[in-house]
């Protein structure tokens, strides 16, 4: 992004007052920074004469870019363009695939190719696949980080925004933070018209969600309680993490104290005390076409770092420390240790 | 019941909390928490499932 598109970026955003939550129940706070929504729309529509001299740049043959051209319609835009790029940078291509094996190798194979290259279409593809892969691998957090990257050195590049854009709003819907999430989905929707029918079902039904949780003190509990458990995760016992804890103690209580006055009002037991006979399914994402990579959950990355043989594990962490540069490091080091963590 | 689970989990993260700083690096220390936090993933799910009956049961009872 040039100086003169930073700050019209940066000027463009105005902070999104999140509504305080009923009931006292506050929507749990994200670690990593998370830049305001911005009131106008901060990407441009896709330019791809642009894309394609910057596919070229890569060395992408005209062969390709003609293959690009015709698989748009089949594939969708966004994985034509990705395709590309896997063909232009046999790097990128290999790393992707160490990724679609589920192969916990993949975060350094990603994150070599991101270090090696100061292309900003390239490192845009590179991120939203490294975001993809620690969204997968239950670290929403590093993965709206990765975002944040995206967002501020690679944007209107890549027919990718949408989807990096969708999955910044995933991310924050998963650690969760409702209240920051619902406006994301919100603004995907409204910015991306043309996206991916699958991405946009998928919005649609979060926002619904989401919406329905707000309205539950149960649900706000249940959004502070996974918070906690992944502060757990972490070893941070201290004294935020007691006092999230002792206040859903004190919901609890208020909680049981209400069912039993409707159960004294109404002179029998009260509702939802009993099993359940319709047990809640998990939200499933709708069939379609027309994106990269895979939506569903896919094995889990940390049950296979689990399954590694110590020489294997050993010798990823090893690559670690091979030329990378410190920030990615210290992302990765972050990454493999709850990776290890999650599998226990 | 989530009540109960809920301060045994409370519990043992102060119990966690208060152990010397020489322990907290070793093995035992990593499998303790993330057993701690799976624990607390599961009062997370239970009162995520118990929302969801609730709130189908009210979607019920507000249509009739």
């Amino acid at each position: 992004m040039n100086g003169a598109l930073r700050v019209l970026f940066a000027s463009s955003l105005l902070v999104f007052a999140a509504a305080a939550q009923e009931e006292g129940i506050e929507s749990p706070v994200p670690a990593v920074p998370v830049p305001p929504v911005a009131v106008q729309n901060p990407f441009q529509p896709f330019d791809r004469v642009r894309f394609e001299a910057a596919a070229q740049k890569l060395g992408a043959t005209p062969e390709q870019i003609a293959t690009f051209g015709k698989r748009i319609d089949e594939v969708g835009l966004a994985r034509a363009a990705d395709d590309l790029l896997r063909a232009a940078v046999p790097t990128f291509d290999a790393a992707v695939k160490v990724h679609e094996s589920g192969d916990p190798a993949a975060a350094v194979e990603l994150t070599r190719v991101l270090a090696a290259t100061q292309d900003p279409l390239l490192q845009a593809h590179v991120r939203y696949h490294l975001a993809r892969l620690f969204l997968d691998s239950d670290d929403p957090e590093l993965s709206i980080s990765t975002l944040n990257d995206y967002l501020e050195k690679n944007l209107n590049h890549s027919p990718l925004d949408a989807e990096a854009a969708y999955f910044y709003a995933q991310s924050l819907a998963e650690i969760p933070a409702p209240d920051l999430a619902l406006p994301r989905f919100r603004a995907f929707l409204q910015w991306f018209p043309q996206a991916s029918e699958r991405f946009r079902s998928a919005a649609h039904q979060r926002i619904g969600e989401i919406e329905r949780q707000n309205e539950s003190r149960l649900h706000g509990l249940a959004d502070g309680m996974k918070k906690t458990s992944r502060d757990l995760r972490k070893k941070r016992f201290d004294d935020p993490t007691q006092q999230d804890q002792k206040k859903y103690i004190e919901e609890l209580d208020a909680l049981i104290e209400e069912f039993q006055e409707k159960e004294n009002q109404s002179g029998g037991k009260a509702s939802g005390t009993g099993p359940s006979s319709n047990p809640a399914n998990e939200s499933a994402l709708p069939e379609g076409d027309g994106s990269v990579g895979n939506l569903e959950k896919r094995p889990s990355l940390a049950d296979r770092w689990g399954d590694m043989k110590d020489a294997e594990r050993e010798k990823i962490q090893a690559e670690l420390n091979k030329g990378l540069p410190p920030q990615y490091q210290k992302m990765l080091e972050e990454y493999y240790k709850k990776l290890g963590k999650a599998q226990k | 019941m989530l009540r109960f689970l809920q301060e045994r989990v409370n519990k043992t993260t102060k119990e966690l909390d208060a152990k010397p700083a020489e322990v907290r690096t070793g093995e035992n220390y990593s499998a303790e928490a993330a057993t701690l936090a799976t624990k607390q993933g599961r009062v997370q799910d239970l009162m995520r499932r118990l929302a969801e009956k609730l709130g189908k049961e009210n979607d019920t009872e507000g249509g009739r």
